[in-house]
Parts: C-alpha cells; sequence; structure tokens
C-alpha cells in the first residue's frame, strides 16, 4: 500500500532502486539484469496504476502534491503533483519502458548492465519532468534526461552514432541554457522558484518591472527549448540523425515520451505563465507547425531509410499537436494532449516493429525488404495496424486526436485547420507506400525469404499496443474526461486579464515585441536602486540564520 | 613595524600559517635524515597531515575574529572561508601526488614543504587586510610555485614551464607592485579601509585608477584572467600533473579573494568606474578559455584551457558587484577547486609514468578497463560542464543569478552561449572513454588505483555532488563571508 | 422492438466474424472459414429484415428513429456519441448492403476456393459489411466518418488482396489515397457543418437547416461550401471526374470484391452520403447544378472510355463509374429518390454483371480478355443467361429493372424541378453508348467463333455456390424496378413514395417554392409526358444495340476499319484521355522531386544542417586560431601583458574622465 502524499517521489525512486540492485549484480548473468529490469519497470507501471486511481478528475489543481523544503538560499522546495496534463504522460513513460527494455531483450548484448541502468535512469528523469512544479527541479530533471539518452545513442547506437549523440545533446542544451537564464530572470522578478506561486504572483499583477517586453523575452527563452524538443519546424534536424542511430529502446522512449516535454512544457510553462507573449506569437508558432505538418510529411514520404522515415513523421505529427496548443480553445487542447498520447504509442509502435525487422537483417534500407508478408504474415499484419493508427484511421486513436485538434483549430482559424488538414492524405501516402515497399510484392531480397515471424516476445509487444491504440480509438472519453478540468484551468489562466495587463503596453504582434526587446543591454548602474533586493536580502536573512 | 606587546591572540589568528610553515620547516629538516622510499613516503603522509592540521586550526583562528597586527591581517568569515577551500584543495594535491612522485623518483621532502610553503602564502593573502602583506603573501604563493612547476628537473618541458611561470610571473606581481606604490602615492596608505575612506573623501583621480588597473593586472594574471591568460596553458601541461591540479586550483582562489577583498573594500566608492573593466575581461576571459579548449587534443592542455574559462565565470559573478555576486564567487570557487582537482587527480593516475597517456586517443575505451574512475571523471567533467545535480551547474547558477540581479543580461547571455561551446570539449572526452573503442596499438592497460588517488577521488567526487544536491550550507556561509567583507 | 432498441448489435455480427476468421481462421479448414464469413453475414441479413418488419411497426412520428448508445469523444463543446439513425434510406440500404452483400459471399466461397488466404479474404470482406453497414445506419457525420473511411480502408486491403503482384498492391494504394484526397474536402466539410450546426447528429444538422435562407448563385454562402466540401468526399468514394482513375485500378482485387464493393455497396456510399444530406443540399443550388454537372458528364465521359476496353472487368469498370454519375444526375437535378432507385437496382445488375463476369473468368482460366473469348454461350449457359439478362437491365431495355430507374433520371433531367437539356441529352448519349459497350461485351464473350485454344483451355460451367448467386440476381434485375409499374399509366411510384419521408424537406421547399423542385414522380407527373420521354431512351437502348449486332455480329471486322480510320480518336480512348499519365506528370513526379532534392536535401540538409554544422565550425576554427596565438613564446606572453594592462588602464581613465 502507497501512501498518496509519497506516491510521486515513489515513481520517481522506484527505477532508482531498480538501478541500485541491478549496479550490484555481476555484469555476466545477464538474464538476472534484464529481468531486474522488467520487473522493476513493470512495477513502476503498477504504481502509476495506482496514481491513476487516486486521481479525482473533478479537481482542476495539482494533486498527490508533495512540499518539502530543499534549498534555503534561493529558496527551492522539493514541490511535486500532478494535474490533467500531466497524469496521462507519466503513464505513458511508465508504460512505454517496460516494452522498451523488452525489445532490447535479445539485441543489447555488449554492456547490457549499463544500458539496462541508464533505461531506468532515464525513466526517472522523465517521471521527474512531469511531475515537478519547482522550477529548479524541472530543469535538473530536464538536464538529467539528456545524459542517459546521450549514452543511449552513443554505446549502442548505430554507424554515425557519435554525431546524432553529439548533435542531439548540444542542440537541446543550447535550448535549456536559455530556459535557465530566463528560470533565474523569472526568480529575480518573483522571487520564488515554485511554478504555482510564480503563476499567482503574475497573475494577481503582484510582480513589477514585468513589462510587456520581459514577458515576451521570458516567453521566447522557454519556447525556444521547448521547440527544439518538439521539434519545430526549422529546428528539427536533430531528431533524424538521433531517431535513426539510436537503438529501438532509444528510439521509442525519445520519440514516445521525450518530444513530449517539449509540448508539456509549453502547457505547463509558456500558456499559463506568458498568456499574452503566447498569444501575441500564436500565429507565428501556428504558420511555423503547419510547415512542419506538410514538410515533415513530405520529406518522409521520399526517405530510403525506414526508420529515418518515421522520424520525419514525428515532425508532422508534432507539429499538430503544437498547432492545437496554439489555437487556444478547449477543443484543441484536449485534442492536443491526447494527440501526445496517440504518437507516443502509434510511433512507438512503429520504432518497435522497424527494429524487430532490423534485428533480423540488420539494415533500415526500404529496397533491402519488399514481401515481408509472405514469410512474416503476422508481423505483417501488427505493421499495418501501427500504419493505420498513425494515419489516423477513424476507431483507431490517432483519429481522435487529429479531428479535435483540427475541429477545435477550426473555429480559431480555418486556413489553418485546411492546411493542416492536407497532413492526413499525406500520411496516408508516405506510409501506405512505405507499406507497400516493405511488407507487398515479391520478395527481392533472397534473405528475406527465410525471415522468421515474429516470436511470441513480439507478438506480445505488438498485440499490447494494438489493444491500446484500439481501446484509446473507440473509447476517449476514459482519458479526455480527467483532462477536461485541467485544461479548462488552463485556458481559464491563458485568457487575458486587465490586471495582468495593467502595467504593461499591451502588444499586437511579434515584431512590434521585437522592436521593443532591442534596446536592452548593459545594466541599471549601481547607483540606482536594483530591482527589489528582497532576494538578496532574503538570501541574506537564511544565511544568519544558520 | 613594531609589535603590539600583547601577541598570541594575534598568533591564534595566523595559526593555520603558523601550522603549514611549521610543518614545511620539518619537512626540511627531516628530508636529509630519509633515505629509503618508504621512509620519504612517510615525509608525504607528514605533509598531508600538516595540510590536516592547518585545515584544525583553523577553529582556531575562527575562535578569534578580527583583525591582527593592527590590521594588517583580518580573520573575518571571508578569509575563513577561503583557508578552508584552499587548505582542502592542497589536501586534495598532496594525496594525488604521493603515486606521481614514487614513479618519477620525486619522492622528495621539499615537494611537501613547498607545497605547504605555497598554501601559508595563500592563507595570508586570503586574509591580508593591507597591500604590501598582499604583495608578502602572493610572493609567498608564487616563488614556491615556481620551484614545483620546475618540479619534474630532467623533464624539459617542466623546466620550460617553471621558467615561464617564473618569468612572466614575477613581470605581473612587478605590475602589481607598481600599483600598490601609485595608489600609496595617491592616499597615503596601503590598509584598504583607509584607501576607501581616502577615495570617498577626495574622489578618485587619475593615479587611483592608474593604480587600480595595475593591480588588477597583477592579481588578474594570477587567477587567468585574458588576456593574461596566456601563459596557463603551457605551464599547466608542462609542470607535474599534481601541481598543475594545486596550481590551477588553490593560488587561483587565494588571488581570487585579494582581488575580492581589495576591489570591494579599498575601491568599492570607485565601483563604476572598474566594472566595465571586468565586464570585458569576464568576456574576453570565457570566449578565450573554452574556444582554446575545444581544439586541444592534450587532455592536461585541454583542462588548463577550461580553467581559464571558469575564471571567465567567476568573474561574471565577481561583475554583478552585489553581496549574492560576492558569495556566489565564493561558492564557484569552493566547487571549483573540488572539481578541477579531482580533474587532474584522474589524469594523474591515468598518466602513468612520465606522463604518457595524455591525448584524448589514450582514453578510447577507457571505461571498460576502469569504469569506476571513468565514472569519476565523466562526474567531474559533467560538473566543470555545469550540468545539474553536480557542484558545477549550482555554481553558474548563482553566478548567473548574481548577474542577472544586476541586469547584466547581455553578459549571463554569453556567458550561456559559453557554456554551451563548452559543453563540447566536456562531452567529447566521456565520448572518447565510453564510445570509442580503443584502437589496437592503443592497447594499455591503466595502473591499479592507488590508495590516497582513490581517497582524494572519493572526496572531490563526494563533495562534488553534496554542493550539487544540497548547496544550501555552503550557500549561506557563502553569504555570511561576502556580509562580513563590509 | 428487440432489433431496433439493440440495432448495435447489426453492425457487430459481421465485425464478429471477421475477427473470428483474422485470428484464428490461419489453422482452421475451409469450412469453418465459411461457416463464420457467409454464417455472420447471413445473421445480418436476418437481422436487417427484422430490422424491417419491426420499422413498418413504427408510427410515422418515430421516424426517423434514432438510437444513441455510449459516448465516443466527448471535448470541451464537441461531443459525439455512437448513434443509429434508421428511417426509409436507411432500410433500403441496409437490405441492398445485407441482401447483395449476402449473395456474394455465397458466391466467393465458390471462386475464391482454390486462393491462397481463404481466411484472410472473408475476414476482409466481413470487416467491409462491418464498415458499410457502420456507414449506412450512422446517426452522425462522425460516425459516418468512422464507415466512410473503414470501407476505404477494406478496399485498399481487398483491392490489394493479392500482394505479391506488384500492380495489386499499386492499384490498393492508389485506391486508399485518391479516396483519401476527396476526403481531405469531406473532413473540412464536416468542421465546417460543426461549427454551423454545433453538433455533429443528423437530427440536430437536419432542425438547424430550416433556419437558413435558401442561397441563391449570387451569393454563395456556408450551406453551397459545405455541400461542395462533402461532395468532394462523394467524389472521391464514388469515383467521378476527376478521381475516378482507381476504380478501373481497382480490377485486380478478386472478383467477388469488385462486385461487391466497386459495384453495389462502397462506390455508391457518395449517393447515399448525397441523399442523406438532402437537407443542406436543397440549399444549395449552386452545389445541386456542380453535382449534377459532374454527374452527367462522367456518365457520359466514362461511357466513351468503356466503348474500346477489351478486359471485361474494365469495361464493366467504367460502366460502373458512369452508372454512379446518372445517380449524381439524378441527386442533381433534385430527384435523391430516382438516384437512390438507380443505386438499387444497379446494385442487382452490376453486381450480376461482375460476378457473371467472374464465372467467365472461371471458366475461361483467369483470361480476362474479351478477344481471346467468344462463343461460350452454349458452354456455360447459366452464366450466359444472367449476364443476358443483366445486360438488358442495364440497357435499360422496357420492364427490366434499368429501364424504370435511368428512365427515372432520365425523366427529371428533362422535366424535374431544375430541368437541363444538356444534361439530359448527355444522359441520353449515355445510354446509347451504355447499350453498346454492354452489347458489345456480350458479343464478344458468347457469341460468334471462339477465338480461345480449346485444347489448353477447359471451359466449364461455375459450381452451383456461383451458379445460385447468379440467377437469384438475375431475377432481381429483371423484377427489381417492378415497384414503379403504376407509373406507367401515371400511377403512384411505390418506391418513391416509400422514401418521400426522408426527403420531406426537399418536397415542402418545393412546394413552398422557396427551393429547386424535387421529383414528387408519379404523383405529379403526367403519363403522357412520361411516355414522350421514355421513348427516346428505349430507342437509344435499342439503337446501341443495333449497332453492336451490326459491329460484332454481322461485319466482324468492322471494328478494326472504323479504329483505323479513326485511328486518333481510338488511341485516345484505348489510352483512357492519357489522364493517369497527365496527373503522373503533373502532380505525383513533381511532388516527389520537390520533397527530394529542394525539402529534403536543399532545405534540410543544405539550409538547416548546413547552418548548424557551419557554425559549428565556425567556432571550432576561431578557436584554433586562437590557439595559434599561444606561440609559447615568452616576450609575446609579455607583450599580451602589456597590452592588457594599456587597455584596461585607458577604459579605466576613459570611465574615470565621465
Amino acid at each position: 500500500m502507497l501512501p498518496h502524499n509519497f506516491l510521486l517521489s515513489t515513481l520517481i525512486l522506484l527505477p532508482l532502486l531498480g538501478v541500485l540492485g541491478i549496479v550490484f549484480l555481476h555484469r555476466e548473468d545477464e538474464t538476472w539484469i534484464r529481468w531486474l529490469a522488467l520487473v522493476t519497470s513493470v512495477v513502476e507501471f503498477a504504481a502509476s496504476l495506482w496514481m491513476l486511481a487516486g486521481f479525482r478528475r473533478d479537481l482542476a489543481g495539482y494533486q498527490l502534491v508533495e512540499f518539502r523544503h530543499w534549498i534555503s538560499a534561493p529558496s527551492i522546495h522539493y514541490h511535486l503533483g500532478i494535474d490533467g496534463i500531466s497524469l496521462f504522460l507519466v503513464l505513458l513513460t511508465t508504460f512505454l519502458t517496460p516494452f522498451a527494455i523488452l525489445c532490447s531483450w535479445q539485441s543489447i548484448t555488449d554492456r547490457s548492465k549499463e544500458f539496462f541502468v541508464m533505461l531506468l535512469v532515464l525513466e526517472a528523469a522523465m517521471v521527474g519532468t512531469f511531475v515537478s512544479l519547482d522550477l529548479f527541479l524541472f530543469f535538473l530533471f530536464w538536464e538529467a534526461m539528456l545524459i542517459p539518452m546521450y549514452f543511449l545513442i552513443g554505446i549502442w547506437g548505430h554507424d554515425r552514432r557519435l554525431y546524432a549523440a553529439m548533435k542531439f545533446i548540444l542542440y537541446t542544451m543550447l535550448g535549456s541554457i536559455f530556459m535557465l537564464v530566463a528560470i533565474l530572470w523569472l526568480y529575480n522578478l518573483t522571487g520564488t522558484f515554485d511554478v504555482p506561486e510564480i503563476q499567482f504572483r503574475l497573475q494577481a499583477g503582484l510582480v513589477t518591472y514585468f513589462s510587456g517586453r520581459t514577458e515576451m523575452l521570458l516567453f521566447l527563452a522557454f519556447f525556444l527549448a521547448f521547440a527544439i524538443k518538439v521539434p519545430l519546424f526549422p529546428l528539427h534536424t536533430w531528431l533524424p540523425d538521433a531517431h535513426t542511430e539510436a537503438p529501438t529502446a532509444g528510439s521509442v522512449i525519445l520519440a514516445g515520451v521525450m518530444l513530449k516535454m517539449g509540448t508539456y512544457g509549453m502547457l505547463r510553462f509558456c500558456l499559463p505563465l506568458f498568456p499574452d507573449a503566447a498569444r501575441a506569437a500564436a500565429p507565428v508558432i501556428g504558420v511555423l507547425a503547419i510547415i512542419g505538418i506538410i514538410y515533415g510529411a513530405l520529406v518522409a514520404m521520399v526517405q530510403h531509410d525506414l526508420k529515418r522515415l518515421v522520424a520525419y513523421t514525428s515532425v508532422s505529427h508534432l507539429g499538430f499537436v503544437v498547432l492545437g496548443i496554439f489555437a487556444f480553445n478547449q477543443v484543441a487542447l484536449d485534442g492536443a494532449i491526447y494527440q501526445m498520447l496517440n504518437h507516443g504509442i502509434s510511433t512507438g509502435m512503429l520504432f518497435l516493429a522497424v527494429g524487430m525487422i532490423y534485428d533480423r537483417r540488420h539494415t533500415f534500407e526500404i529496397k533491402e525488404f519488399g514481401g515481408l508478408a509472405t514469410p512474416m504474415p503476422v508481423f505483417s499484419s501488427f505493421f499495418l495496424f501501427a500504419c493505420l493508427s498513425s494515419l489516423a484511421l477513424p476507431l483507431l486513436n490517432g483519429f481522435v486526436g487529429e479531428f479535435l485538434i483540427l475541429l477545435g483549430v477550426f473555429a480559431k482559424h480555418r486556413a489553418w485547420a485546411s492546411w493542416a488538414a492536407s497532413g492526413t492524405v499525406l500520411s496516408a501516402i508516405y506510409l501506405l507506400w512505405a507499406y507497400q515497399r516493405v511488407c507487398m510484392q515479391q520478395v527481392t531480397v533472397e534473405k528475406n525469404r527465410t525471415l522468421r515471424d515474429a516470436s511470441p516476445r513480439e507478438k506480445f509487444i505488438l498485440a499490447s499496443f494494438s489493444v491500446v491504440i484500439l481501446l484509446m480509438g473507440v473509447a476517449s472519453p476514459l482519458f479526455i474526461n480527467r483532462m477536461e478540468a485541467s485544461t479548462a484551468n488552463l485556458l481559464l489562466q491563458t485568457s487575458p486579464r486587465e490586471s495582468y495587463l495593467a502595467h504593461q503596453v499591451p502588444m499586437k504582434t511579434l515584431p512590434e515585441y521585437w522592436r521593443r526587446i532591442a534596446p536592452i543591454t548593459g545594466r541599471a548602474t549601481l547607483t540606482q536602486a536594483l530591482p527589489l533586493p528582497s532576494n538578496t536580502s532574503a538570501g541574506i536573512e537564511n544565511a544568519s540564520a544558520h | 613595524m613594531h609589535l603590539p606587546t600583547n601577541t598570541s591572540p594575534d598568533l591564534c589568528r595566523i595559526a593555520p600559517e603558523l601550522v603549514l610553515c611549521g610543518f614545511g620547516i620539518l619537512l626540511v629538516l627531516l628530508e636529509p635524515f630519509t633515505t629509503r622510499p618508504a621512509a620519504k613516503r612517510a615525509l608525504g603522509w607528514i605533509g598531508f597531515a600538516g595540510s590536516l592540521g592547518a585545515l584544525a586550526s583553523v577553529r582556531i583562528a575562527a575562535a578569534h575574529r578580527g583583525v591582527a597586527y593592527g590590521g594588517v591581517i583580518r580573520v573575518d568569515d571571508f578569509s575563513l572561508f577561503f583557508h578552508v577551500v584552499i587548505l582542502v584543495g592542497v589536501a586534495l594535491a598532496i594525496l594525488g601526488s604521493f603515486r606521481y612522485l614514487d614513479e618519477e623518483q620525486l619522492q622528495r621532502g621539499e615537494y611537501y614543504s613547498l607545497v605547504l610553503f605555497a598554501a601559508a602564502g595563500m592563507g595570508i593573502l586570503a586574509g591580508a587586510g593591507e597591500l604590501v602583506t598582499a604583495f608578502l603573501g602572493l610572493e609567498m604563493s608564487s616563488i614556491s610555485s615556481y620551484v614545483l612547476a620546475g618540479f619534474r628537473r630532467n623533464s624539459q618541458k617542466s623546466n620550460e614551464s617553471s621558467l615561464k611561470y617564473f618569468l612572466l610571473g614575477s613581470f605581473a606581481t612587478a605590475f602589481f607592485l607598481y600599483g600598490v606604490a601609485m595608489v600609496y602615492g595617491a592616499t597615503g596608505t596601503t590598509r584598504l579601509g583607509n584607501i576607501a575612506q581616502a577615495i570617498s573623501a577626495s574622489g578618485a583621480n587619475t593615479l587611483v585608477v592608474l593604480g587600480l588597473g595595475m593591480i588588477f593586472v597583477g592579481l588578474g594574471f594570477k587567477v587567468v584572467a585574458a588576456p593574461f591568460q596566456f601563459y596557463a596553458p603551457d605551464v599547466y601541461e608542462g609542470a607535474p600533473t599534481p601541481v598543475a591540479a594545486l596550481l590551477s586550483s588553490a593560488p587561483k582562489v587565494a588571488a581570487f579573494a585579494i582581488m575580492l577583498r581589495v576591489f570591494y573594500v579599498a575601491f568599492g566608492p570607485v565601483q563604476h568606474i572598474w566594472f566595465w573593466m571586468i565586464w570585458s575581461s569576464a568576456v574576453l576571459t570565457m570566449c578565450i578559455g573554452n574556444l582554446g579548449a575545444l581544439r586541444q587534443s592534450n587532455v592536461k592542455r585541454m583542462l588548463a584551457y577550461s580553467s581559464i574559462a571558469h575564471a571567465g565565470y567567476i568573474l561574471v559573478a565577481f561583475a554583478a558587484s552585489t553581496e549574492i555576486g560576492i558569495a556566489a564567487a565564493l561558492f564557484y570557487l569552493a566547487v571549483y577547486t573540488l572539481m578541477k582537482i579531482g580533474a587532474f587527480t584522474v589524469i594523474t593516475h591515468f598518466g602513468g609514468q612520465e606522463e604518457r597517456y595524455l591525448t584524448l586517443s589514450d582514453y578510447a575505451g577507457i571505461a571498460k578497463k576502469q569504469p569506476v574512475v571513468a565514472a569519476c571523471f565523466s562526474l567531474f567533467l559533467l560538473s566543470l560542464l555545469g550540468l545539474p545535480a553536480t557542484g558545477g551547474f549550482l555554481g553558474k547558477f548563482y553566478a548567473f543569478q548574481a548577474a542577472l540581479d544586476s541586469r547584466l543580461i547581455w553578459l549571463v547571455c554569453i556567458a550561456a552561449l559559453n557554456s554551451v561551446v563548452g559543453s563540447f570539449y566536456y562531452l567529447r572526452v566521456i565520448m572518447t572513454m565510453y564510445f570509442r573503442e580503443a584502437d589496437l596499438e592503443q592497447q594499455w592497460t591503466p595502473q591499479p588505483v592507488a590508495g590516497p588517488v582513490c581517497l582524494a577521488l572519493a572526496i572531490a567526487a563526494l563533495g562534488t555532488l553534496y554542493l550539487g544536491l544540497f548547496p544550501g550550507h555552503v550557500m549561506a556561509l557563502a553569504l555570511r563571508s561576502a556580509a562580513s567583507l563590509r | 422492438m428487440p432489433m431496433l432498441d439493440h440495432i448495435w448489435i447489426l453492425p457487430l455480427l459481421p465485425l464478429a466474424g471477421a475477427a473470428l476468421n483474422g485470428l484464428l481462421g490461419r489453422r482452421w479448414p475451409r469450412e469453418m472459414v465459411n461457416f463464420c464469413g457467409v454464417g455472420s453475414v447471413t445473421l445480418a441479413f436476418a437481422a436487417a429484415l427484422e430490422v424491417a418488419r419491426e420499422f413498418f411497426l413504427l408510427a410515422p412520428g418515430q421516424i426517423p428513429l434514432v438510437k444513441s448508445f455510449w459516448p465516443w469523444i466527448a471535448a470541451g463543446q464537441f461531443h459525439v456519441d455512437f448513434s443509429f439513425f434508421i428511417d426509409q434510406l436507411t432500410l433500403v440500404m441496409l437490405l441492398v448492403v445485407t441482401g447483395v452483400g449476402l449473395l456474394i459471399h455465397i458466391y466467393s466461397t465458390g471462386y475464391m476456393a482454390h486462393e491462397g488466404g481463404y481466411y484472410r479474404f472473408f475476414s476482409y470482406m466481413n470487416l467491409f459489411m462491418f464498415f458499410m453497414l457502420t456507414l449506412v445506419t450512422a446517426g452522425s457525420l462522425a460516425q459516418l466518418l468512422v464507415g466512410w473511411e473503414g470501407v476505404g480502408l477494406c478496399s485498399y486491403l481487398l483491392i490489394s488482396f493479392f500482394f505479391t503482384k506488384k500492380s495489386a498492391a499499386d492499384a490498393g494504394k492508389k485506391a486508399f489515397i485518391t479516396t483519401r484526397i476527396g476526403d481531405l474536402g469531406f473532413m473540412i466539410g464536416i468542421l465546417l457543418i460543426f461549427w454551423t450546426f454545433h453538433s455533429l447528429n443528423f437530427t440536430e444538422i437536419f432542425a438547424g437547416v430550416a433556419s437558413f435562407p435558401v442561397e441563391t448563385p449570387g451569393h454563395l454562402g456556408v450551406m453551397t461550401w459545405i455541400c461542395l466540401l462533402l461532395f468532394a468526399g462523394a467524389v472521391g468514394k464514388s469515383a467521378q471526374l476527376p478521381l475516378y482513375v482507381w476504380l478501373p485500378d481497382a480490377m485486380e482485387g478478386p472478383t467477388p470484391v469488385s462486385a461487391l464493393i466497386h459495384a453495389a455497396t462502397m462506390v455508391t456510399a457518395g449517393v447515399y452520403m448525397v441523399a442523406r444530406m438532402n437537407f443542406l443540399y436543397v440549399h444549395a443550388p449552386v452545389a445541386l447544378l456542380t453535382v449534377d454537372v459532374i454527374g452527367a458528364v462522367t456518365a457520359f465521359y466514362a461511357a466513351t472510355i468503356a466503348l474500346v476496353q477489351t478486359d471485361i472487368k474494365k469495361v464493366l469498370a467504367y460502366s460502373t463509374i458512369s452508372q454512379l454519375g446518372y445517380m449524381f444526375l439524378g441527386c442533381g437535378v433534385g430527384a435523391f429518390s430516382a438516384g437512390i432507385f438507380h443505386l438499387m437496382t444497379h446494385a442487382f445488375f452490376k453486381g450480376l454483371l461482375f460476378m457473371a463476369a467472374g464465372s467467365v473468368i472461371h471458366a475461361m482460366g483467369g483470361e480476362q480478355d474479351m478477344r481471346n473469348m467468344g462463343g461460350l454461350a452454349r458452354k456455360i449457359p447459366w452464366t450466359y443467361g444472367t449476364m443476358l439478362a443483366a445486360t438488358l437491365a442495364i440497357t435499360g431495355m422496357p420492364f427490366f429493372s434499368g429501364f424504370f430507374s435511368k428512365d427515372a433520371i432520365l425523366e427529371a433531367a428533362a422535366s424535374g424541378p431544375n430541368p437541363n437539356r444538356v444534361l439530359w441529352a448527355l444522359g441520353l448519349g449515355g445510354a446509347l453508348l451504355t447499350s453498346f459497350y454492354m452489347f458489345r461485351l456480350l458479343f464478344l464473350t458468347f457469341h460468334g467463333e471462339r477465338r480461345y485454344d480449346d485444347h489448353s483451355v477447359h471451359v466449364h460451367e461455375s459450381p452451383a455456390s456461383m451458379v445460385i448467386p447468379l440467377v437469384i440476381l438475375a431475377i432481381l434485375s429483371v423484377g427489381g424496378g417492378w415497384f414503379a409499374l403504376p407509373k406507367l399509366e401515371g400511377g403512384a411510384n411505390y418506391f418513391f413514395r416509400f422514401l418521400s419521408p426522408v426527403f420531406h424537406a426537399s418536397d415542402e421547399l418545393a412546394a413552398s417554392g422557396r427551393g429547386v423542385e424535387p421529383m414528387a414522380v408519379g404523383t405529379t407527373l403526367a403519363a403522357g409526358i412520361a411516355h414522350a420521354l421514355w421513348q427516346p431512351a428505349v430507342g437509344v437502348a435499342l439503337l446501341g444495340f443495333l449497332i453492336a449486332w451490326w459491329f460484332y455480329i454481322a461485319r466482324s471486322n468492322a471494328p478494326r476499319r472504323l479504329a483505323e480510320s479513326l485511328h486518333g480518336a481510338y488511341t485516345l480512348l484505348l489510352n483512357k484521355y492519357y489522364v493517369d499519365k497527365i496527373y503522373g506528370s503533373l502532380v505525383i513526379r513533381p511532388l516527389l522531386w520537390i520533397s527530394t532534392n529542394v525539402l529534403w536535401h536543399g532545405v534540410d540538409e543544405s539550409v538547416i544542417d548546413g547552418a548548424v554544422n557551419g557554425s559549428a565550425k565556425t567556432v571550432q576554427s576561431t578557436g584554433k586560431q586562437l590557439v595559434e596565438m599561444e606561440s609559447g613564446n615568452v616576450r609575446s606572453y609579455a607583450t599580451w601583458v602589456v597590452i592588457g594592462a594599456t587597455a584596461f588602464t585607458s577604459l579605466l581613465l576613459w570611465r574615470l574622465g565621465r
């Protein structure tokens, strides 16, 4: 029996516990290591189900909150909590990890000990990112995610893994460092790292020196970090390399969860903290998202490398999510969150399938395949199922998300919705074409004739995903009505408020913001008073308290 | 100058320095009587004991806060903080050098005594309340370091390094002395407090400002700030690795101590004048350090450049010119000492006899050979990189926060970009250790880890993590020390 | 009302069959697969009959009957349940789909007997039945979309059933994607509908329409947009110009598939949707005009191509396209009932034609080219007889089903609510061509001397499992039109009267003269006009027969000579107006080229990655230059110290000066 007031910490600590166990195992007995990792992740999943059970759908605010004092100067708290937005993302994480472990069951032979350690550490970090409500804590987990993924790509990746790993981590760090600066700046403005607290102070207009310019700068700093993670159109080039080079488990986690970190961050920070900036930037972001949808699809269409193809589809699908987020209405918002889950499941399944044929043939080249349906009928039908879910066939999960997003966006901007909808046609093209070239027609490569069909383990993996896909396709209310309260609340916070705009020039367009950003420079000379040295004095008081 | 009659509390106030010098002399005396290597190693432990003793005696000093010898030496939280940092650094450096000296047949008492004397000098620097005393400490630490840098007599590089260090060092010190003279000429005093009074009374004049500049040159050289950083890579690379560990940490810390003191106490009133100097020096230092490190194939040299870069980050905190800025700098220095010495200790360990394995390619696949050490090294590197949950991150965190608090937005952005650039070369080392397989001709097995090294690494690693997860206490101390400067 | 209350069971029956066959069928014997596959459809048919029984017990007030069950999607203002909408139109579609579907399933047991993947075939067919039933019983556009996309999927699966053939795989993909293009419009139309009526349930929508004015060609409002967008979906699904290209290729699928999906049911979904949405269409004359123009043109255009096809199934495919055109023509001119009527009869005779053709192919051992057939009449009499019946029906010979339905459409086009002489003429021309190519098919296949090698091909009549369905459908295609008999003496057409409640909105509008005038056939039309009008229709049918007879029986070398004399036109038709080629070179290849060279190699690799790696390189090279300043030379270092000192002191002095 887990006490609810300690549940989230348990979710973070459980994988680390498993890590501890694995560390003490000898690297020779790999079976034990594998099983321990698997058991840990399954227990973790069970625990997260427990969390789901304890979640009250009627509450908009944070639940299962934990609040402990951590660092005195500056005051940083160990503050955890979930709401309808993060709930299912945590579940997604804990659901995908066991399968990431399962799919590495035989394919990872070299240094398997480190591998599973990394996976579990990664899981802990991801869960932590989703549940932490203190900016410092959030940033800590956010960065902590990078290192395990860096190792996963770098050690167990494919040919160009070094380049990919370095590109991945540098890209991300470039974004997050500016987020760090923004976090600190926000601290200097509000005197706290606590997200709800900051939100309250901003919304209540308690923050002096919070001009529209400042808000926009902060928004952009946060947004850059998240946009790189998503990835939004011009910032996406790390993704194909990272996905293609990563081992299957890595790709699954990367596509399944880590990309969601970006969109989650937008929902958790960009919108509620800087609503006006968000609204001002929405036109530009929306256009970028649509470009991403179409661009990603078109580029995916012409890939020769199956895994790269799947990677590019993420650019397209995440475009939908971003579009939904910045449509600022309930339908689109629910759709966006739902689509985040869908993408995690569908693309996860696609990557797993791709990994399975890689295990057999050790290549991703599409022309190396063809006619796989003859030797591997079961696998092929599952693969087709994954494709269908990814191309948003009604009664499968993808449709619900995309339809809601389009519906919501349409209310705000008809042209956008229409352009975005064209993504559904393109997705049909690239997926079915890929499927035809991989599974249909005659077997062209001799090796493929003798490939064995999906093993029981693989069948289990694929079947579980299929069940979830179907469930999410026909029973979406089960999920969505647990989000509604929070999304409605989020929209409420995002709606422009007078008190919020009281001491700042309301501004219309992004270019205008830019013009105002320009003059920021240097510093106020010390002769003129610095803004609220509150934190300074607070720090010193804390200090003298010791 | 005549000594006041009642000297015992004053002696207590300089207790750490006394202990250090005592042990140093003891070692010199014992040296002739020790012939067997075992005995010589014992000398090493005596040296280590000396540093620990000094560390303990800091408590004595702490019990007698105030000024010694009529304001020549100040014992306040600030100096105590620095004493601890410096002595910990020295202790770790000593631990790191046992095995090394054995292998190089350099196991000699004077090595340790030199280290201790240098430490004493640094202690004086940290506590100096008056410029001439500061000069004294500066020379005391520098001269011993010059000798230490050249301690591998039979190695050409080592001699070169020593010579360079000596020439440039004395050149810079000359600047410092010159500056002191000018300030004295302008204000008629060398006591920091009085200088401040004089300046605020009569306003700043050209002479004072010139003196200020000269002093900055002298100290900037010691803290390896651009454009006075050129010597550092050559010197660190040439110097014996444990010495490099010491040089890159403790003297720098001490120099920063006196720098902060001089600029905030003596030249506080003319802050608006020297601010831009610090600002530009910070930018230069960060950029040169990080960009320079990018292309280094020699790990030792790479770390040298990284230490330049870190001097830059510390200068960012310095430039904030507020109390939290000072505190941030203090905290940063504490973390910096731990992770830097840790990193250098690992290099010492891997370097093997005659520092054979120092190039990046030697580190290929080393993670498989000695996973634990590799893990420690990665920890230090990640901390230098500034990854959360390590001390390095909080160092940057506080520094940036302080700078932002003073609205130094551009400076912080530059620093941020720099840390991204920096992450490249740290990660490259990790990449080589873990991702690459060793080439056939580079199949070498590193020596087993020696006990002292183990200890040093453990302390450094744990310290780095502790400061990364629970920085509260140390930061509180730093804040108090900063407050005590007033 | 057991069945009506649990109407949701009806579509689930075939789904169960599909699931069982799909999951377990691989290890099952054929009999078991048959039992599941055919049994589930039989149950569905029985259920449909039961539904019909109960339906006739309903009071007029209870129609349309709407049953809504558990919620499917609910987010914000948007809420849609799994719900069912039963009215006369639904009923007709239910019976046609389940009835014809059942016959074709039975037929398949014989036809597919020797094919691999037997279980897979029946699983797909049942799945199709599930989606088709969902489509026709849907209570909301969202659910209709489920069926709509679902049948598309099944058509994809079944067309590429022989997936080892590249042509089959291509055809399946082409079908899915082409229809998806139309569905893009359909989707957007649905979005527009939701934000116009704030619901996707038919009842709310139909209730909401009333408050909208009928839009004149002068001002095109939301109604016109909605209808046009929805029609885009219909154009894709029902293979009209310009998106018809997928249907001929779809003949790659097994013949029963062509019969069920690409003749009888799925392709008519578009017509059904337009009829279902007649409330909206009557508010948008421009949309209606578009519908009937596209319908008429397609009807004629496809017929011309059918003239010269030599593959027996291809002829039928183009004929299907053309017949669908007639249905749209009917709806377009406001005679929705006529359109649905033709939909039904077409389901009978076109299903039959395909199955008979299948039987021929079966008899010829897989041969599909009519040039290698001939004189089969005596060898396979049953097939011949049924095919003859179907041909007479489709060509509209008097008193065969096609006669009544096609006639009703032409009538409407001539003298309906919004008559259009040009379209009527096109329709008539189409009828002529229809009759010609159908008899051509008949003569080439069954008459004349045989043009195949008697020893290699052993011609044999198909088994009972195939013949019986043929016979049943033959009866239907002969008598399927007799609902309309009374009309001959100006009486009321039962079928139309039965359907009139569905289209009563249009009728009311017609009556109040606000909107276009839909047919209230029989009740309003004088027998005289009818008499005057169905002459030409019959005339052209006979004419077509005569020409065909002249060409292929009397002067069997005439076709060649004609082809030679009109070489240009002939090749044009033979190559189907080069439409596929045009699409290929105008759309597909440019798209691929741009994606590859501009977007991928251009933007992605050159521009963005170029910038990324470039900046990285610049940083590195600057670092390199910096390092090169490390000369190792003490003097230069000292110089730097001095430079630094000067710079800083001057900076300080400058600050001091200010």
